[in-house]
């Protein structure tokens, strides 16, 4: 590390640089895609076509787009020509309407060898346009460590050897925000990407991208999570991103009808004001809001997404962490969010590993962290849990990813089939938090039994069976991970429609494409197959169209308006589906309407399951489901709930449980849950044009204009 | 008996809106309730006497983070 800002100043060395004119932003988009080989560092500005925009709008459309003329069918994670593609998309940096500030961020992951995607807040995106940009586009390999800094003040992009310890993300930001910012304001106009050692030594490394907080006076982070594209960025030696734009203004992003989006912001801003506080909560807990009502209904991961609930919940319980976060603080991740649900716990003193004794500022926790890595693992300790997150965020690993993983290490260590000799003396038992603590520490750092547990669920699965003589089907049943990638933190055995939301989609089990087991379960709203099939069409498709505008998808629906009760679809909040329709036009001067926005989505959806296609991945077998996903694998599980189960079995089986054993419940229950499932998957195929095998039938991709003669060819392929 | 979110729950004499969430630990804080097809508004979730043979929605308005 640096031993000072100065040492830092006089180590940078540039190994290339580029000047440029700043593209001027015209009605969402620049028209230039900043494109960037580390191996030969080669910096070139690339034009955005009107195709491109037409058909893949922007955000993740763009990503996949340059991603897929990037690489080869047979292209690795690892392979120079991977690509990491950052854009926000034509919405992104506005400030009049909240959350809006986002980067879409695609990648070949090394968690499912296949297309991922993840969405961040932070000041990255919107900077990076502003700056002249609509992407950012990086393959190749460098052969050290590497700054790229992008200078949308000067026009100048520089890659550049800076002496800087690239481990801990949170000192990365902090020491660039300081060395580019010529005094405390000017830190404001500067964000930063980075990973940390957990980017070196795991398979779930994420990348983190800052924003300044100029009350708190510190460079916060937000998380790239999903899939490892933190991985991804230290395998190309990739120490940090920079970007600086110092002028932003309300019309940055020279918007067609600036007063329209005025007035929409207001109104939902007004809205926000008016009802967040008797309705979710937001801004003063952020989505760890979710906590009770998940425990309440029994719907919280608990010891590896066995229970729905616990006795102890109170520890992590949403009033609990509300005490932890400061409050009455301007939380939004970027400029203009009223929700401002991004909470942080200040002054947290950290009582392990390397940075032990030092008081930070903790980003979160988040609904995911506390569930993950707290309630899953059966640890109800909001301290340990904020520690894990600090640690998680720094080191660059995903909170969600390693509370899956830790779960189902202390599952197989409960079960006999890892031990203390196989974990270097962890005791992994569930509700044991210094041996958590302990992993989170060893993955991060690259060490002992973290070198196994960092190579996520399906490699572990792997091990266990080949090394330590495990049941391959029994960690199967149990193993939280579909695609490679780990399963989010809802358990969904009661929602057919959410198994289906997990599973049958592009990168992975995330919640972000669907999230339908109040809708299903509770509400009882998707009484049929043809119903949930239709969610399992609307919902994935509506949410992929904030991850190509540059949105957040919080306000939509963390925000209820007033006469929502009254519309016919309450549970789509038709009025903000029509906010974003009328957003969309005024910044781009176009004249979509609500159906044409699912469009949108869908020719980008179904060419990302075309990628996946080329792939290798991308048909039925993909989505298949782990049991444990599904229903009851173990007699305890069954036991736990066997009132609900027994009643299952009479009333929707139609057979009588009286006399039979646990083993036949558990076997009948199995069956039919999985014969569901499988029916399930052929009506939501049909509603989304697919085969049976989940590829996208011709006429569909020519319906939907995505038809270009290589995506055909794959298509034509494996049909 | 009264219909709830299209399940069978026992009908209680003198049952309000307000009485049904709390029996069927409808603890989320945003939920449309309808009565027979009629939005009944929070603010009456109180007063509001549920009828024997009533079907009631209950529709929580969530969709995960």
């Amino acid at each position: 590390m640096a031993k000072s800002i100065e040492d830092m100043r006089k180590s940078r060395r540039a190994l290339a640089s580029y000047d440029y004119d700043q593209a001027e932003v015209e009605k969402g988009y620049t028209g230039k895609t900043l494109y960037i080989n580390i191996s030969d560092n080669t910096i070139k500005s690339k034009n955005v076509t009107e195709q491109m925009k037409d058909i893949f709008i922007g955000g993740k459309g763009f990503g996949l787009w340059y991603l897929w003329n990037g690489v080869k069918p047979e292209t690795r994670w690892n392979d120079p020509e991977n690509e990491i593609v950052i854009s926000s998309g034509p919405i992104g940096g506005i400030t009049q309407y909240p959350g809006s500030g986002k980067s879409l961020v695609v990648t070949l992951s090394p968690l499912t060898n296949s297309v991922m995607d993840s969405n961040v807040g932070g000041f990255f995106g919107p900077y990076l346009k502003f700056s002249g940009w609509d992407a950012l586009e990086i393959q190749g390999k460098a052969e050290k460590d590497i700054v790229i800094f992008i200078d949308g003040d000067k026009g100048k992009i520089t890659i550049e050897e800076v002496d800087i310890d690239p481990t801990a993300s949170h000192l990365v930001s902090e020491q660039l925000t300081e060395l580019l910012a010529e005094n405390e304001k000017d830190k404001k106009n500067i964000s930063i990407v980075s990973s940390g050692s957990g980017g070196e030594n795991t398979n779930i490394g994420i990348l983190n991208f800052s924003f300044y907080d100029l009350r708190r006076k510190v460079a916060r982070m937000k998380q790239a999570g999903r899939g490892g594209i933190g991985t991804v960025f230290r395998d190309k030696k990739i120490a940090a991103l920079a970007v600086k734009f110092s002028n932003l203004s309300g019309r940055s992003n020279n918007p067609a009808d600036p007063s329209k989006i005025a007035k929409t912001g207001v109104k939902i801003t007004r809205e926000i004001n008016k009802f967040d506080d008797e309705q979710f909560r937001m801004r003063q807990i952020g989505t760890a809001n979710l906590m009770t009502p998940m425990n309440d209904y029994d719907l919280l991961p608990v010891h590896n997404f066995k229970y729905g609930s616990h006795p102890d919940a109170a520890g992590l319980s949403s009033d609990t962490l509300r005490d932890r976060f400061t409050q009455n603080m301007p939380d939004g991740c970027w400029v203009g969010c009223a929700l401002s649900c991004c909470k942080a716990v200040d002054n947290f003193e950290l009582k392990t590993g390397p940075f032990k004794g030092e008081k930070v500022l903790v980003d979160g926790p988040e609904y995911e962290n506390a569930a993950g890595l707290g309630a899953n693992c059966g640890i109800f300790d909001a301290n340990y849990v904020i520690e894990a997150n600090f640690y998680c965020d720094t080191y660059g690993i995903d909170t969600i990813s390693t509370g899956t993983i830790i779960a189902f290490a202390m599952e197989c260590y409960e079960n006999g089939i890892i031990n203390k000799e196989i974990t270097g003396g962890l005791e992994l038992t569930f509700g044991n938090a210094d041996a958590a603590m302990e992993l989170i520490h060893q993955m991060g750092q690259g060490k002992g039994f973290g070198k196994i547990a960092s190579q996520g669920v399906r490699r572990m699965k792997k091990i266990f069976a080949e090394e330590y003589d495990a049941d391959p089907a029994f960690l199967q049943d149990i193993g939280m991970e579909n695609k490679g990638l780990e399963y989010s933190q809802y358990q969904a055995k009661e929602s057919l429609a959410q198994q289906g939301g997990y599973a049958m989609t592009n990168k992975g089990p995330q919640h972000d494409e669907a999230w339908l087991i109040f809708m299903d379960m509770v509400n009882n709203q998707l009484p049929t197959f043809e119903k949930k099939a239709e969610a399992l069409h609307y919902f994935p498709m509506f949410r992929t169209w904030f991850g190509l505008q540059g949105l957040c998808k919080l306000p939509w629906n963390d925000i209820v308006p007033e006469g929502n009760a009254q519309t016919d679809s309450p549970e789509k909040i038709p009025e903000h589906v029509q906010n974003y329709v009328d957003i969309f036009n005024a910044v781009t001067g176009k004249k979509i309407d609500q159906d044409e926005m699912i469009r949108q989505s869908e020719r980008v959806y179904n060419f990302q399951r075309i990628f996946n296609l080329r792939l290798g991945f991308g048909t039925r077998e993909h989505d298949a489901s782990p049991y444990r996903a599904l229903g009851p694998v173990t007699e305890e599980e069954y036991e736990s709930r066997s009132e609900r189960y027994d009643k299952q079995l009479k009333e929707d089986l139609g057979i009588d449980p009286t006399e039979m054993s646990i083993t036949d419940k558990i076997k009948e229950m199995r069956k039919y849950r999985e014969g569901r499932y499988e029916t399930l998957m052929d009506v939501v195929y049909e509603r989304r044009g697919w085969t049976k095998n989940g590829i996208p039938k011709l006429e569909k991709i020519k319906e939907l204009g995505i038809d270009f003669p290589e995506v055909v060819d794959v298509v034509k392929k494996n049909l | 008996m009264i219909e709830v979110n299209g399940k069978q729950v026992e009908w209680e004499e003198g049952i309000t809106v307000e009485k049904l969430l709390k029996k069927m630990n409808y603890t989320f804080p945003k939920i449309v309730v309808r009565v027979d097809g009629k939005v009944i508004e929070k603010s009456d979730w109180e007063e509001h006497h549920i009828p024997d043979q009533s079907v009631v929605q209950a529709h929580h308005l969530i969709a995960g983070g």
